[in-house]
């Protein structure tokens, strides 16, 4: 247990009682027990009495002067038989006896009483399981303005000034014009509790604290826990010695009594050192809170003696405080909902943009609103479906890359935000300007998809009051001491590396656009899916119509065919032989649409159907075709010759029929030719597979070019064969879902060559 | 005796193959039946022949496009019979589909046979037919 002993005023060492023995630091400054010192200032006294029966506990030492009597004497004595100057106890028995029966003693605070010819305040209040009556003198620096004018001045104010820092100013003015003190700040709390002075009314002669900042261990923590519930301290006088509360310890407890709500508390030592370096004489402070927590404080320093500021007054300046605590509060709530509102608008538009465009990366990026206005990021990087884009100030694609590496293997989270990128992640010293703060949202991991926002380094210069570093001392016996900072002279400090930190709105909405762009990625997906299976039942449809059609379409045909036929076998010999070349035609046009319509069904199924890639082996593929197309050519001199045949990959039907094709063409426009010469080879280069059906029949003219591939599209110098243009397209198609090529070369009455060519794998 | 059975709904064909029929050198007996489901009553003797002793043929020729019960459930049906099992089943249609083919295999067909578009050429795969199976093809009874 630490035990607080005051050697001199200058100094102050922490005694061990245990064997325990923790190391001095600043850290220490944080447990001294402010809350029951076990003194109060010497301008006022203090009694702490049995709630019921009035008998005094304990008494401030300075009574004795008043009473006549040493303290042990009157501990003990019921409040009554007391005599304070020429106030009889009685008059105080009964003025608690009224108090008590009221309920909560405070409430009426504060009690007029008359002592040795001068005004004087009682106030009263119940804590630590006494009756706590302090006796403060009244009206040095009296209040001029009731509290309803306060209150409506006041709220004028609040309603009258623009923005924040405006009622901040005209709260300092007023509290000043109140209370006489010398210099009136708000002093306002940051991250990690330490403060900025953001407003300020002073004494022309005063050097300025405006805009300075101090470390948080000026205020230590249980100093901010006691202002949460006792809105006002005041310091009168730094320079007046302590009275002490006597006995020292209260009760049957271990402790002197508690006085976090007495408004005649002393201070910690170390705390009037601090004053005094500082060239304080006497100080008040007011709370400012937001949400119930300790945003801020108004603080008074006066330098040229002690003040005093009585009871009322300092009652008028908590409840000017308090009314800008509330309008702080609407405030900032309404600046927040406004951002708020904003950023969800921004959302709800890029949402819509996204499912108008039903993509993401055209959402975001493409309109006038874009991701960048999502919050107040200066740059934004989305990783999409393998692709990096960027809008606004970013850190180059190669920078981005490696960081969003990083950042996934470092927290398994849906969401990533810092203010101090290169703090974390040194490589990012490099590009700080850019990128100090960052904000990330994970997709998808799986398909490595981020949306990433950046926020340049904020340099910040922050002038110090005083360097925020607290020595510590090592006295001449080896003992350690603390000393409050000596040094206020201004200390300048660039803060590097830092961004300006994520609103808590900002990784909301960042958060809720995410939700929104993984369910219209979802969306599209099953609508991908839905599309695929209506494909399939389509083409299977399609598949099943086309037979139906193909055999309905030949099963009438074939009865027209062999009906004429058996004519033909039973009247034949009948027949004139003009007759019987009628019949012929009409069998010869029956075969034409037989052909046509299975040349339809072969090119719609090219299309269709799936491709089986498999190693072909050429040569008896080749073989083959040649055999069955010589069988139906006899009595003609015709040679079909087979050159090299290298292997290829593909389709084992579709490649036989682009062959069967490109080779019953040769073997069909040599027709007309004494001796026609066929010739198929093969041959290989670098990415390429080549075959070449080569053949010395009628030829294409270039002119008619560009008909020879196209559907049903037929040369005027074939008009003589059948055919119906259909055999080179099905050629092109098959060649196209290969990936291949198919060309000729062509000299009309001489030579003509079909390419085929097939991407080497 | 039955020499073939052809089941056909087509009147063209059925009377096209009468005729190819009656020319051959020795004409096989037959009887065209015109639905799929009044060849599984006739193979099965059920049905419509339910209670009579119709004769089995020694070549059943199926059309696979049928009313009722399609050329797939016939052959499904007799080769589920073991009265029928061995019954020679040829296919004779006009689809060149290979899924068809398969599966006419695969439910036990014998062959498989692709109607030719013409007189001429339908007499002579008949011709090469009933010799292949009711002269060369050894018959289980």
């Amino acid at each position: 247990m630490l035990d607080c002993q005051l050697t001199d005023r200058d100094t102050v060492f922490y005694a061990f009682t245990n064997v325990m023995q923790p190391s001095v630091d600043l850290t220490n400054c944080d447990r001294e027990p402010i809350q029951w010192p076990g003194f109060i200032q010497s301008h006022g006294y203090l009694l702490a009495l049995d709630p019921v029966t009035f008998t005094i506990w304990q008494a401030s030492e300075n009574l004795s002067l008043l009473t006549g009597q040493p303290i042990d004497q009157l501990v003990g004595q019921p409040v009554a038989d007391l005599l304070l100057g020429d106030l009889p106890g009685a008059d105080l028995h009964e003025l608690l006896t009224v108090a008590m029966r009221a309920g909560s003693p405070q409430a009426f605070n504060p009690y007029q009483v008359r002592i040795n010819g001068h005004h004087w305040f009682t106030m009263l209040h119940l804590h630590d399981g006494a009756l706590i009556l302090e006796l403060e003198p009244a009206g040095q620096n009296g209040l001029s303005l009731p509290q309803f004018t306060l209150i409506t001045q006041t709220m004028s104010d609040v309603q009258r000034s623009g923005n924040l820092a405006d009622l901040l100013n005209r709260t300092v003015r007023k509290i000043k014009e109140l209370t006489g003190f010398d210099r009136v700040m708000t002093y306002r709390f940051g991250e990690d509790w330490h403060g900025e002075v953001v407003a300020e009314a002073r004494e022309e002669d005063l050097d300025p604290f405006l805009g300075l900042h101090y470390p948080a261990s000026d205020i230590p923590r249980q100093a901010r826990e006691l202002y949460k519930v006792n809105l006002v301290r005041g310091i009168v006088d730094v320079r007046e010695p302590r009275v002490a509360i006597l006995p020292v310890n209260y009760g049957p407890l271990d402790r002197p009594l508690d006085l976090t709500y007495s408004g005649l508390r002393a201070v910690s030592p170390l705390h009037i050192e601090y004053l005094q370096n500082m060239g304080v004489r006497s100080s008040m402070s007011i709370s400012l809170l937001y949400r119930g927590e300790l945003w801020g404080l108004i603080a008074c320093h006066h330098y040229s003696g002690p003040r005093f500021v009585d009871y009322p007054t300092r009652e008028a300046a908590k409840l000017v405080s308090q009314i800008l605590s509330t309008a702080l509060e609407i405030r900032q709530d309404d600046e927040e909902t406004a951002f708020s509102r904003q950023l969800q608008d921004h959302e709800q538009t890029l949402y819509q943009h996204m499912l108008a465009d039903w993509d993401v990366v055209q959402g975001l990026t493409k309109h006038p609103v874009t991701a960048l206005d999502l919050n107040t990021a200066t740059g934004v990087a989305l990783l999409f479906e393998g692709e990096l884009h960027t809008l606004g100030d970013t850190p180059t694609d190669a920078e981005i890359l490696p960081l969003i590496e990083w950042i996934s293997t470092t927290t398994p989270e849906i969401v990533f935000q810092t203010h101090q990128l290169p703090n974390l992640y040194p490589p990012a010293e490099l590009f700080r300007q850019k990128a100090s703060g960052v904000l990330m949202l994970m997709l998808s991991r799986e398909m490595n998809e981020y949306l990433l926002w950046f926020r340049p380094e904020q340099i910040q210069t922050v002038s110090w009051g005083g360097n925020p570093d607290k020595p510590v001392l090592t006295g001449d016996s080896g003992e350690v001491r603390l000393s409050p900072r000596k040094s206020f002279e201004k200390w300048t400090e660039q803060v590097r590396n830092k961004a300006l930190p994520w609103r808590q709105v900002e990784v909301a909405t960042a958060l809720k656009l995410r939700e929104d762009l993984l369910q219209l990625v979802s969306q599209k997906a099953n609508q991908i899916r839905v599309l695929n299976e209506q494909l399939r039942l389509a083409y299977e449809e399609l598949e099943a119509f086309s037979y139906t059609v193909s055999h309905d379409l030949r099963t009438p045909l074939s009865s027209i065919k062999s009906y004429t036929e058996i004519y033909l076998e039973d009247h034949g010999n009948q027949m004139t032989e003009e007759a019987k070349g009628t019949f012929d035609k009409v069998i010869k046009a029956t075969d034409r649409m037989n052909v046509l319509i299975r040349n339809v069904m072969q090119y719609s199924r090219m299309s269709r159907t799936d491709l089986t890639v498999e190693p072909l082996a050429m040569r008896p593929l080749l073989s083959q075709l040649r055999d069955e197309l010589l069988a139906g050519e006899n009595g003609r001199d015709i040679t079909v010759q087979i050159g090299t045949t290298p292997d290829l990959q593909g389709d084992p039907t579709m490649m036989t029929q682009v062959f069967s094709n490109l080779l019953s063409n040769a073997v069909k426009y040599t027709r007309q030719v004494p001796k026609a010469r066929v010739t198929v080879q093969g041959h290989e280069n670098g990415h390429e597979i080549i075959y070449s059906v080569t053949d010395n029949g009628i030829g294409i003219d270039m002119k008619q070019a560009g008909k020879v591939f196209e559907l049903f599209q037929r040369l005027d110098s074939a008009t003589s064969y059948e055919g119906y243009g259909v055999g080179l397209a099905i050629v092109k198609r098959i060649m196209s879902r290969h990936r291949g090529k198919v060309w000729f070369e062509s000299t009309p009455h001489q030579a003509t060559t079909f390419y085929v060519s097939f991407p080497r794998i | 005796m039955l020499d073939i059975l052809y089941v056909e709904d087509n009147q063209d064909e059925a009377d096209i193959f009468r005729r190819v029929m009656n020319r051959l050198t020795n004409p096989p007996s037959f009887t065209i039946l015109t639905s799929g489901s009044e060849a599984i009553d006739y193979l099965l003797q059920q049905g419509i022949y339910q209670g009579q002793s119709p004769p089995l043929p020694r070549l059943a020729l199926i059309d696979l496009n049928l009313p009722g019960h399609s050329g797939f459930e016939v052959i499904q049906q007799v080769r589920a019979m073991s009265r029928t099992r061995y019954l020679p089943l040829v296919v004779y249609s006009t689809s060149d589909n290979p899924k068809d083919i398969r599966r006419a295999y695969d439910l036990g067909a014998n062959a498989y046979l692709i109607k030719p578009g013409s007189y001429h050429e339908v007499t002579d795969m008949m011709r090469r037919a009933v010799d292949f199976w009711l002269t060369q093809s050894q018959y289980m009874p």
